[in-house]
């Protein structure tokens, strides 16, 4: 068995080879990595999908430079492992200039070392982890090589401490918050960038999830007298956490997160939702570009819908398409065109994708927009959508 | 705020919860008197409770009432029905599952008792969803302002309608006859039964005191805790801490290692300056130090192997 499947991978090297080696001269190759079989097979076939779709479009349209564009994808299954073998096969044997993917946060991690070591252009339309695009630069030119399509999870927490300190103008916060990685990311995250604005969190309290009793928690907030109390947990805990406060006799806001933008909570508390301020998804524009996308991907794939992250996926092969477009690289040997490819993906600006307009930030994260909501009542009302620029928190709409 | 608040208002909000623990855990400790014997199911029980009043409230008082008189009244008699109906559902569960294995290995009825734990949990979340529901309030329920101390009508309501039932529990088991059979009971069942006591109907009357206790305790917990189908769980293992800390077997201990417990969880972490996601640890430590200097719980009596 084991012999036959060397046989076939061998076969399928060299057959893979072969192509790549007799097309070299006439086409732009770009490697796509994400779990195409397993468990999790459904988020890597419908990223590499949309990429596919996003190729056979500009294809159709005569290709970059008279060449054709062509994708190799290769399957990850989600593991680091065959991540980094994927990796090899893109990055040595098919001379690809530039990277999607990979699809999970820890392959994504792995990728991104050899992304930065090696000097190849890397977006992952998925990985959401902070420290994707924390990888140090260890190429010789110390350049960034790592992008992403997809919001950083840092993302939330800071635009929520500059909302909070710029805009609402707190400077002493309370945070109560579950011992889990989502809400002590935030928390933590949301403390950070408030403290380095100047502002103060006066009381940290935590709880564990499931935990129904929080006066302990609320009795020492109360006691440390803040102006405003985040609370970026799931429904169920901030449910509790609100009722309880009315019942201990704190009036002062409430702050929270994207979890509260599941209505459950107007089932579980529906008495003390008023006057909450959360940050949560944007509200994306309705674009002709996305609506386009939609209707093409259920043509080409049998009536399939794509998720978030093949829309991020489909715009990241755009962008990288339009740094190849711009790039003058039609002659040039592989890591010349790798270099081009990476300083016009950098100097992507306001790229109109399927998801809006796009910019990446000097660390390659994605510049995306948070919405900010006030709840009236049961109801959330949306206050707009917000970005940090320069350090400042900007109101996009 | 100065620190003796501080400490007056957890104490308020841990005695809440203790007295929760203090009626639940009184239904463990009866059953182990006289059985020796825990009632894993018990927890469950407590919610089956739970949703029985909130089901009767709603059918009364329909979606969402305003508090009135008429809330009030309906939120007793929810309280009535339910104990009846957990009262009769615990009698079921003893002779059913319990009773056919009171002379076989003393790991059966507990097996048993877990066994019938799951059925009542899983069949809960089969029926009802496993979504939380809020218990809504039948009385207005604005904080009440001893200086900086808040405390919610709920709360009173919660120390209240305890306390006067462990008074007729108590009551009940030291003036009547049936509560001297019970007595009777625990210290022989042999010596009892010749006697001339019926200790079948002494088991089943206990099971039924303990479950219709443990369905006050679930209505008044979903107030702060809403009603799901694992509610027991925590809230069982907590009591039957409770109990064990108190001195298993013994009612005052039950109510005492209750209060205790409470208060303990509200108290312990700001009283050592650790996280209070580290709160349970905190009781659990005490509970391990409460056995290994007193193995039999606070009140429990040192009894030693009867001859």
């Amino acid at each position: 068995m084991r012999k036959a499947i060397a046989f076939a991978l061998v076969a399928f090297v060299c057959i893979a080879g072969a192509v790549a080696g007799g097309a070299s001269e006439d086409v732009y190759k770009i490697g796509f990595i994400g779990p195409l079989t397993g468990d999790n097979a459904n988020y890597g076939i419908r990223c590499s999908n949309a990429a596919k779709l996003a190729i056979s479009e500009i294809n159709a349209a005569g290709g970059i430079d008279g060449k054709q564009l062509e994708l190799i994808a290769e399957d990850s299954e989600g593991t680091v492992d065959k991540a980094l073998a994927s990796y090899e096969k893109l990055a040595y044997t098919d001379d690809v200039c530039a990277i999607i993917g990979p699809v999970f946060t820890s392959p994504a991690l792995a990728v991104a070392q050899r992304c930065q070591e090696d000097g190849i252009v890397m977006i992952s339309p998925s990985a959401t982890h902070k420290d994707v695009t924390a990888q140090p630069a260890t190429n010789a030119d110390g350049l960034n090589y790592v992008f992403r399509t997809v919001p950083s999870d840092a993302l939330q927490s800071d635009v929520a401490a500059h909302y909070f300190y710029e805009i609402l103008g707190y400077r002493n916060l309370a945070s109560l918050y579950a011992m889990n990685d989502y809400s002590q990311g935030l928390a933590l995250g949301m403390k950070d960038t408030f403290e380095s604005l100047g502002g103060k969190v006066v009381a940290e309290e935590t709880c564990m999830v499931g935990d129904k009793d929080f006066r302990t928690q609320l009795t020492q907030i109360r006691a440390a007298n803040p102006e405003a109390i985040y609370i970026p947990n799931y429904t169920v805990e901030d449910a509790q956490i609100l009722e309880q406060a009315a019942q201990l006799g704190i009036t002062v806001p409430f702050l929270s997160s994207d979890g509260f933008s599941d209505p459950e909570i107007y089932n579980l508390a529906p008495d003390f939702t008023d006057g909450v301020i959360y940050v949560g998804p944007a509200q994306a524009e309705a674009s002709t570009i996305l609506s386009d996308f939609q209707v093409a991907y259920g043509e080409m794939y049998n009536g399939d819908a794509p998720d978030s992250f093949a829309t991020n996926s489909y715009d990241a092969t755009y962008i990288i398409a339009g740094a190849i477009d711009r790039a003058d690289i039609a002659e040039a040997g592989v890591d010349d065109q790798r270099l081009a490819v990476r300083d016009e993906v950098a100097a992507t600006k306001d790229f109109q994708g399927a998801n809006g307009t796009l910019n990446f930030a000097a660390n390659g994260d994605l510049v995306a927009s948070q919405g900010v909501y006030h709840v009236e009542g049961t109801t959330p009302v949306y206050v707009g959508s917000f970005q940090i620029v320069d350090g400042h928190i900007v109101q996009v709409d | 705020m100065d620190t003796l608040t501080l400490y007056m208002q957890y104490i308020v909000n841990g005695l809440t919860l203790g007295a929760i623990y203090s009626l639940i855990a009184l239904g463990y400790t009866m059953v182990y008197g006289i059985l020796k014997f825990i009632n894993f199911a018990h927890g469950d029980i407590l919610m089956v409770g739970a949703f029985v009043g909130l089901l009767v409230y709603t059918a009364l008082t329909g979606e969402a009432a305003d508090p009135g008189v008429w809330t009030i009244i309906a939120f007793f008699i929810a309280m009535l029905i339910s104990m009846g109906f957990s009262a009769l559902l615990g009698v079921l569960i003893e002779r059913v599952a319990y009773k056919p294995l009171r002379n076989a290995n003393r790991l059966a009825p507990l097996l048993s008792a877990i066994g019938v734990s799951f059925i009542l949990s899983n069949g809960a979340a089969w029926i009802f969803g496993t979504q939380s529901r809020r218990f809504p309030y039948p009385f207005a329920n604005d904080p009440i302002r001893i200086g900086a101390i808040a405390i919610t009508p709920h709360q009173i309501v919660i120390i209240a309608v305890s306390v006067i039932m462990m008074i007729l529990l108590t009551f009940f088991v030291n003036k009547t006859r049936m509560g001297k059979a019970m007595r009777a009971a625990s210290l022989d069942q042999a010596t009892s039964m010749l006697m001339g006591i019926n200790v079948n109907r002494v088991i089943s009357l206990t099971f039924a005191i303990g479950s219709a206790l443990a369905a006050v305790g679930g209505i008044l917990a979903s107030f702060d805790f809403r009603v799901y189908p694992s509610m027991g769980t925590m809230t069982g293992l907590k009591a039957f801490v409770a109990a064990v800390i108190g001195g298993i077997g013994n009612i005052q201990g039950a109510m005492l290692g209750g209060v205790l417990l409470g208060i303990l969880e509200a108290v312990g972490a700001p009283l050592l300056h650790i996280p209070n996601s580290m709160r349970d640890t905190v009781a659990f430590a005490v509970l391990i130090i409460v056995l290994l200097v007193k193995p039999d719980g606070i009140l429990g009596k040192n009894e030693r192997e009867k001859v």
